[in-house]
């Protein structure tokens, strides 16, 4: 087959030039709206923050002093290791809380209710997506304050009333509450693409129900688990609304805490960047992590 | 380059990459630095842009003569003033607002604040942006009306001669509850700290450092500015001890919680509690018998504004004695303009909530700032005290 073509003339300097050139144009066309956003409103804003944070004592409007690593070690003082502290808990408290609410619904919709209805059942599931999550959070506080409606209808039937805001219980509630809908949709979008044939061969072979949960269907969809798990935290650890209304004085956290330290008293944005750096810090160990451990082909596991 | 054949050609461009994968390595490691290096150099430029905030004002776009940005509290203004201002000067108004004067501050010193050509700074933030240079010294021949003033505010300590700024309004800060839920008449601070069990979470305090802590220090005998390290931590250990009864801190969102009863006591601006009684009369405003925070609320023209002129009718429109008393009968906050006080109604004049008597004033102290370092042990302590 070589012989009957011919040998390729050697290309001039500046056609290889222009040919590798175009090899790059396509993907630079396609990425730079996203990547140009991506830079402008994501990276070089970090970098800000990065720099603002290395220098101790910056406080606005007074001179920046030199470079160190002050507003970090500020962050190890007695009295904020336990805000970060209750941060991560109610973080994971409510990625957990959503995962056993929002599992049990993705299944139904995707599994066991009826193929016509499903994307109505998930456009409505999702919908409270479409309001503002601070409209949500308002509808919280009408809910659980001691006046609200959850003690009228507990005082309608005979039981004690509960006083649930402003104390940590009415924040994982809240937070539960606001991403229950991305845990679903991840949820479903994997459930969706779960093979039955493969729940009908395992009770074929004999498992029960609760077998073939457990070791068929959670393994295959661990990786939209994973995924799920991981928004719900990184969205829940930087929550301001709901911590800020639902809250009150006893729950604050490393987002309110950032807040007081930009708009409050203090002025200290020197000491909030560092903040913020460790809450993006905490998110991009959560991403490594799900990166190293759980993304792995659902097929490779059975 | 080796001979290709078209069929092979996919898998000798393979081959090619692989030598150019070596160079484009470094390639990349150099453009990764050189970026590294260009946005630090880039970024340092902006952080010393936030310290030193642009002192000129800048032409944004839509300051024509006919527009003015106000930067103020929220029940400083309504619909009809504004209409009425439009109505006399032509001058078409919007207006932005703010609940604390740090959150104010903050913003005009980021540079967010450059649209703005009125703010309302209360008395201890002028003294402390006149430091930082960021008033415009007001032009006392285009000002009408500041003889009209009372006494007290003609030369006031936090700005002498309102050379920066004109008062506005002046009010207390007090406490607001329910008599019926409450279940007894409170008169001052010692009422919340003893019945403290019966109050858990059902108190919410101002979101201001110097406001609450101010309060404790005057409770527990001490002077609202003091600098004596021992009576702050006094103040803070009783906060601490009364954190318990604490529902949340909240300078502007109380009124509903109160009005319904899930709040028995919340601690207010006297602007905010009357106009939350005027709706719910059966509430009722106090100041503690041990005094409370007197402060001045005060206009003031930054010197980044777009729209001088278009400020100084404002301010002009504010002191003037006939509008002065047309809002504080309807917006309800006191007026230290004397003129305007001798047309009230004399049901506005004898309300002792609005208008405190000569004995109860005396009993209360202006906020006024104190030294850096006694600054941070306030802000310390506020910051412990809300953190726990």
């Amino acid at each position: 087959m070589a012989t009957s073509t011919p040998p390729p003339v050697p290309l001039a300097e500046p056609s290889r030039l222009r040919h590798k050139f175009s090899r790059f144009i396509e993907p630079l066309v396609l990425l730079a709206p996203p990547g140009l956003w991506l830079l402008l409103l994501l990276i070089a804003p970090t970098l800000l923050i990065l720099e603002l944070s290395l220098i101790p004592g910056f406080r606005l409007g007074h001179s920046a002093g030199g470079y160190g690593l002050g507003n970090y070690l500020q962050i190890f003082q007695a009295i904020y290791l336990p805000v970060i502290w209750r941060s991560l808990s109610f973080a994971f408290g409510a990625t957990f809380s959503s995962l056993i609410l929002g599992f049990p619904v993705a299944y139904w919709i995707a599994v066991m209710a009826p193929a016509r209805w499903r994307n109505l059942l998930l456009v409505a599931f999702v919908l409270p997506l479409w309001t503002s999550s601070l409209l949500r959070a308002y509808a919280w506080i009408a809910i659980l304050r001691p006046s609200g409606v959850l003690n009228s209808l507990l005082g309608a039937i005979g039981l004690p009333s509960q006083d649930l805001l402003n104390r940590p219980p009415a924040v994982f509630i809240g937070m539960a509450y606001s991403f229950l809908p991305y845990m679903v949709l991840i949820l479903y979008a994997s459930l969706e693409k779960l093979d039955k044939r493969l729940l009908e061969a395992s009770a074929d072979l004999g498992a029960t129900p609760q077998q073939t949960f457990w070791k068929v269907t959670v393994p295959q969809t661990m990786p939209g688990i994973a995924a799920a798990c991981l928004l719900v935290f990184i969205s829940s650890l930087g929550d301001f609304v709901v911590p800020e209304l639902l809250g009150g004085a006893a729950s604050m956290t490393v987002s309110r805490l950032i807040y007081n330290q930009f708009l409050g008293a203090t002025l200290n944005w020197g000491f909030g960047s560092s903040l913020s750096m460790v809450l993006i810090l905490g998110v991009s160990v959560a991403i490594a992590l799900l990166i190293k451990y759980g993304d792995r082909d659902g097929e490779n596991l059975t | 380059m080796p001979p290709t054949n078209p069929r092979n050609s996919q898998l000798s461009l393979n081959l090619q990459p692989f030598a150019a994968r070596q160079s484009f390595a470094t390639r990349r490691r150099f453009l990764q630095a050189s970026a590294a290096a260009v946005s630090g150099v880039v970024l340092s430029n902006c952080a010393r842009n936030l310290t030193e905030p642009k002192l000129n004002g800048d032409s944004s776009p839509g300051s024509s003569s006919k527009t003015l940005r106000v930067y103020g509290w929220v029940n400083y203004t309504d619909e009809s003033l504004l209409k009425d201002f439009e109505t006399k000067t032509g001058i078409k108004v919007t207006v932005d607002t703010y609940d604390s004067n740090e959150a104010m501050l903050a913003k005009m010193q980021a540079g967010g604040g450059n649209a703005y050509s009125i703010i309302y700074p209360t008395d201890y933030m002028v003294t402390e942006m006149m430091d930082l240079k960021m008033l415009v010294a007001l032009d006392q021949s285009r000002l009408k009306g500041l003889e009209g003033l009372k006494e007290k505010w003609q030369n006031p300590i936090y700005d002498r001669g309102n050379s920066h700024s004109v008062p506005v309004a002046w009010g207390t800060t007090g406490l607001t509850y329910d008599p019926e839920k409450f279940g007894g008449t409170i008169k001052g601070w010692a009422d919340l700290w003893d019945s403290q069990n019966s109050l858990t979470r059902r108190v919410t305090l101002i979101n201001d450092v110097r406001e609450v802590m101010g309060a404790t220090l005057l409770a527990l005998g001490h002077s609202i500015n003091t600098e004596n390290p021992k009576h702050i931590k006094e103040a803070y250990d009783k906060l601490v001890q009364f954190k318990p009864a604490i529902a949340a801190f909240l300078t502007n969102g109380w009124e509903e919680q109160l009005a319904s009863g899930d709040v028995l006591v919340s601690m207010a601006y006297s602007t905010d509690a009357l106009t939350l009684m005027s709706e719910q009369p059966k509430l009722r405003y106090v100041i503690p018998e041990t005094g409370s925070s007197l402060w001045t609320d005060t206009i003031a023209i930054p010197k980044t504004a777009p729209n001088v002129d278009a400020a100084y009718e404002w301010i002009n429109y504010m002191l003037s004695a006939e509008t002065a008393a047309k809002i504080v009968e309807r917006l309800r906050f006191a007026t230290p303009n004397q003129i305007a006080f001798d047309k009230l109604p004399a049901k506005v004049k004898g309300n002792l909530n609005l208008f405190p008597s000569t004995a109860m004033i005396d009993q209360c102290e202006g906020i006024a700032p104190v030294a850096p370092k006694i600054s941070e042990t306030f802000n310390r302590y506020w910051t412990q005290l809300t953190s726990a």
